[in-house]
C-alpha cells in the first residue's frame, strides 16, 4: 500500500479535470532504497519507451499503433513497431524531482524543450503528473505545461532504459538524499562510477546541476564530478549567468524549506566533456 | 594444499577459463575451509587466479603442474567474475556490489601484503581518506527528515568518529561500477584502423549489459545492449566474431554484435528442449520433473542459464571451428552449437546438439582437443570429471550436429580426481546446492504486493511508512 488507503481514497474522491492536487494526499516517505528491487516499470531500452502518452501535444502526427493504457510501455522490443514516435526527444531531465517545484519553474521557459522529472516515490510521481495535467488543462490556451512531465523510476539503476547515448543537455540534481552514515555513500545519487551513466547519457556540452543544503554532501558531489574525467566544473561567472541556477535556488520545494529556515544553499555545475580519443 | 582441494585442479596446465566450484568441501567445524568459487588462468598459461568465498583472490604459478600460491588479497565484496587480461599482468575482478576493479596480477609486496597495512597506496577514486576530525555532516540550520535528523543526531554522539572504511592495502583501481547487482564481466578486444581497443563488458540482474572501454579509459561507457527482459548471469564472447552471447533467467539466449550493441538474433532454448530426443531415450527435461529439483517459482518454463563456453571442434580433417556449450542450472546436460550459424539471421532454425550428462555440469575447460566437463556428482565412485572430444562433420544430413566421444585418453589423467575420495564431511545437500546453484534465486520477484508497495523499503526494515513530512 502506498500510503494509508484513506488517503488514497481521499485523493480520488476530490479528483476533478483541471483541479491542482492537493500535496497532503500524496506524502510519502523522503527515503527509498535505491538497491531493491521495487516494483518498477521501466523499458526494456529507450526505443521501447511510449513517449507520446507523456507528451501527447509533441506527438508525431502520423497516426500509427494501438492505443497504449500503460503510461510506460510495456518492455517488450517487439511492440516498438506500434509506438507513436514524438517530435522532439527529452532534453532536460530533474532526478528526483520530488513535488516537481523546478519542473514547473522550468517548464513555461523553455516551452519548446521536453523535460522529465524522475522520481522513485510512486505517490509523489503520481502527484507531479495530475499537477501536469490540472496545469495543462488551465493553460490550454497557451499550450504551455505540454512540455512537462514524470514518471516513476530508480535511475541509480535505469537511467540508460530511458536515454540514448548523448541525449540530455541538463541533468538537475536538486536537494539529494544526503545519505549521512558512511555505510550508505554507495547509495549517493553522485558517485564516481555512476558518474559515468550520466555521463553516456549527456551531450558534449550539457551541464549536470547540483544543489544541496548539506555541506558535506555538496564538498562530495563536487569532488566525484571533479574526479571524473568527464566532466569539468562551472566557473562562478558563468553560473550567475545561468537562469536555471536562480531557479534551482529559489523554485525548487526543498530550495523554499531552506530559504525559510534560513540556511545556506550550496551549489556546483559541471560540464559535460568531448570523450577521449582512444589511445 | 592448505585447503585440501588442490588435487581437484587438473594436474596439467590445461585448468579451465572460470569457474570451477569446488565439488566437497571438508569442513572442520571450527576451521572452515574457503570454496573456490571462480578460476582463471592467465592466457600465457603462467598463473591461476582463484576466487575463494572469504573474498579473497588468490594467485597460484603454475610450473611443472605444480600449483604454487604467491599471493592473496581480500576484496572488499565478494568477487563474481575475474579475468586475467590478454597482456598477462592485470587482473580485471568485478564484485556483485556491482564495481569492477583492477589489480596487478604479481602485487609488488606479495608477501607482506596482510601483514604490513598502510605500505600500498589507494589508488581508487572514491576511496575515503579518512576524516581528519570529526565533523557534523550538517548544520542544524538543514533542512531534515526524522531519517535523516536521527542519523545526524547519532553521528554527533559517536564522539570518536574514525573513518570506518579501511582503504584497501594493496594497489587497485576502480574501473567502472554498476548500483544494480553484477553478474559477470568479459573483456574483449577488436581492431580498429590497425591498433587493437580494448573494452570491459559488464552484465547485471537488471536486464543490462554495458560496453565500457578498456582500461586506462573504463570511465567511457560505450554503449548497452538493451533486450534481455530477466536478469543477465553470463557473458560469452565468440572468437573471431564481434559476438557476444548473453543468458540469464529467460529461455532463450541472445546474440549481438556488440561493437554497435545490436541484437543479432536470440536462439530458443526451451522449445528446443522439449523437441530434442536425446539418445537413449531419456527425456530431456527430465532434470525439471525429477525429485527434489525445484522448479523456479512461479515459472516452470523459465530456464537460469549457468554457463556459456567456446570450446573447440574438430571438422574433417585437421580443421578446427569453435562451437558454443550451454549450461541449464540443474539440468544434467550440455547443449552444444556450432558457432559459425550464429550470423545467420533470426528466422532461420538452429540446430542444438543435447550432450546428455550423468549429472549438472557445473564448468567446463578446454585444451587444445578436449572438453573437460566437472559434474555435481556427489557420492563416491561417481566420476566427476569427464573429457570429450567433439566432431562436427559437415555434410550430413542434421549439419548442426556435434558428436561428443568421451576421450578415454585424457580421463585417465583425471584419473586422481576421479577416485580421490571424499571425506564426507556433513555438509548438507541443501548447503551444497546453495553453493552451486545459486543462478536461479536472481530471478526478480514481480507483481506481488500493489504498485505502492516498494517506494518505501528501507533495507533495515520499513518501520514509519509516512514517518517524516516534507514540509
Amino acid at each position: 500500500m502506498a500510503g494509508p488507503p484513506k488517503k488514497r481514497q481521499k485523493r480520488d474522491d476530490i479528483k476533478q479535470e483541471g483541479q491542482m492536487p492537493q500535496k497532503k494526499f500524496y506524502r510519502q516517505r523522503a527515503h527509498a532504497n535505491p538497491f531493491s528491487d521495487h516494483d518498477l516499470k521501466y523499458p526494456a531500452s529507450p526505443a521501447a519507451m511510449d513517449w507520446s502518452q507523456h507528451y501527447p501535444a509533441f506527438a508525431a502526427t502520423v497516426p500509427a499503433g494501438v492505443p497504449n493504457d500503460d503510461p510506460i510501455a510495456t518492455p517488450d522490443h517487439d511492440k516498438q513497431n506500434h509506438l507513436q514516435p514524438i517530435s522532439k526527444q527529452v532534453q532536460v531531465a530533474d532526478i528526483g524531482c520530488g513535488f516537481g517545484g523546478l519542473l514547473f519553474a522550468l517548464a513555461p521557459k523553455m516551452p519548446e524543450t521536453l523535460i522529465l522529472g524522475l522520481e522513485i516515490r510512486t505517490s509523489v510521481t503520481e502527484f507531479v503528473q495530475e499537477k501536469a495535467k490540472a496545469l495543462r488543462v488551465q493553460h490550454a490556451s497557451t499550450g504551455l505545461y505540454q512540455n512537462v512531465s514524470c514518471i516513476r523510476a530508480n535511475t541509480m539503476k535505469f537511467l540508460p532504459n530511458f536515454f540514448v547515448k548523448g541525449q540530455l543537455s541538463k541533468i538537475f540534481l536538486c536537494f539529494p538524499d544526503p545519505h549521512f552514515k558512511a555505510r550508505k555513500h554507495k547509495a549517493r545519487i553522485v558517485s564516481t562510477t555512476l558518474n559515468s551513466e550520466y555521463a553516456f547519457v549527456m551531450k558534449p556540452g550539457g551541464k549536470v546541476y547540483t544543489i544541496t543544503d548539506v555541506e558535506d554532501l555538496h564538498v562530495w558531489m563536487a569532488e566525484h564530478f571533479a574526479a571524473h574525467p568527464s566532466f569539468e566544473r562551472v566557473g562562478e561567472e558563468e553560473l550567475e549567468g545561468d537562469e536555471c541556477v536562480g531557479t534551482m535556488r529559489t523554485e525548487t520545494e526543498e530550495g523554499k524549506k531552506v530559504e525559510r529556515n534560513s540556511g545556506t544553499k550550496y551549489v556546483v555545475v559541471f560540464r559535460r566533456l568531448e570523450d577521449p580519443p582512444w589511445p | 594444499m592448505r585447503r585440501g582441494d588442490a588435487t581437484e585442479l587438473p594436474r596439467d596446465d590445461q585448468v579451465g577459463d572460470e569457474e570451477r566450484p569446488k565439488k566437497k568441501q571438508k569442513t572442520a567445524p571450527q576451521v572452515k575451509p574457503a570454496n573456490i568459487i571462480k578460476l582463471a588462468v592467465s592466457p600465457n598459461q603462467q598463473h591461476a587466479v582463484a576466487v575463494t568465498d572469504d573474498k579473497h583472490v588468490r594467485v597460484f604459478s603454475l610450473f611443472d603442474g605444480n600449483l604454487v600460491e604467491l599471493s592473496q588479497r581480500c576484496m572488499p565484496k565478494r568477487p563474481c567474475a575475474i579475468q586475467v587480461l590478454p597482456e598477462n599482468t592485470t587482473i580485471i575482478c568485478g564484485d556483485k556490489f556491482g564495481d569492477v576493479y583492477s589489480l596487478p596480477l604479481l602485487p609488488e609486496t606479495a608477501t607482506e601484503v596482510d601483514t604490513e597495512p598502510g605500505a600500498a597506496k589507494d589508488t581508487a577514486p572514491e576511496a575515503d581518506t579518512g576524516k581528519p576530525a570529526f565533523k557534523p555532516s550538517a548544520t542544524n540550520l538543514t533542512v531534515h527528515t526524522q531519517r535523516n535528523r536521527k542519523a545526524l543526531e547519532a553521528q554527533m554522539q559517536q564522539k570518536a568518529f574514525s573513518a570506518k572504511k579501511e582503504a584497501l592495502q594493496f594497489e587497485h583501481k576502480l574501473l567502472l561500477g554498476h548500483v544494480s547487482m553484477l553478474t559477470d564481466v568479459a573483456y574483449a578486444t577488436r581492431k580498429v584502423d590497425g591498433r587493437e581497443r580494448g573494452y570491459i563488458l559488464t552484465a547485471d540482474r537488471d536486464e543490462h549489459i554495458r560496453i565500457s572501454r578498456g582500461p586506462p579509459q573504463s570511465h567511457v561507457i560505450e554503449g548497452y545492449c538493451l533486450g534481455h527482459k530477466e536478469f543477465v548471469s553470463k557473458l560469452c564472447l565468440v572468437p573471431g566474431m564481434n559476438l557476444l552471447i548473453s543468458g540469464g533467467g529467460e529461455n532463450e539466449l541472445y546474440v549481438w554484435e556488440w561493437p554497435s550493441c545490436t541484437l543479432k538474433r536470440t536462439i530458443p532454448l526451451y522449445d528446443a528442449m522439449l523437441s530434442m530426443q536425446v539418445p537413449g531415450s531419456k527425456e530431456s527435461y527430465r532434470a525439471y520433473s525429477k525429485d527434489g529439483v525445484q522448479i523456479p517459482s512461479g515459472s516452470g518454463k523459465n530456464l537460469a542459464i549457468s554457463g556459456l563456453w567456446t570450446v573447440p571442434c574438430q571438422v574433417a580433417g585437421d580443421k578446427k571451428e569453435t562451437v558454443l556449450m550451454v549450461a541449464v542450472e540443474r539440468m544434467p546436460g550440455l547443449y552444444i552449437m556450432p558457432t559459425n550459424w550464429l550470423p545467420l539471421t533470426s528466422g532461420e532454425e538452429l540446430g542444438l546438439t543435447l550432450l546428455d550428462l550423468e549429472y549438472p555440469p557445473l564448468d567446463v575447460a578446454c585444451t587444445a582437443d578436449s572438453v573437460i566437463v566437472s559434474l555435481d556428482a556427489r557420492e563416491e565412485g561417481q566420476a566427476r570429471v569427464r573429457a570429450y572430444q567433439l566432431r562436427h562433420a559437415e555434410g550430413q544430413k542434421q549439419v548442426w550436429r556435434v558428436e561428443c566421444t568421451r576421450d578415454e585418453e585424457f580421463e585417465k589423467k583425471l584419473q586422481c580426481a576421479n577416485t580421490r575420495s571424499v571425506a564426507d564431511t556433513g555438509v548438507g545437500a541443501k548447503a551444497l546446492d546453495d553453493l552451486l546453484y545459486g543462478v536461479a534465486n536472481l530471478r526478480k520477484r514481480r507483481g506481488w504486493g500493489d504498485s505502492g508497495k516498494a517506494g518505501d523499503d528501507e533495507l533495515e526494515g520499513g518501520a514509519g511508512m509516512e514517518d517524516a513530512p516534507e514540509d
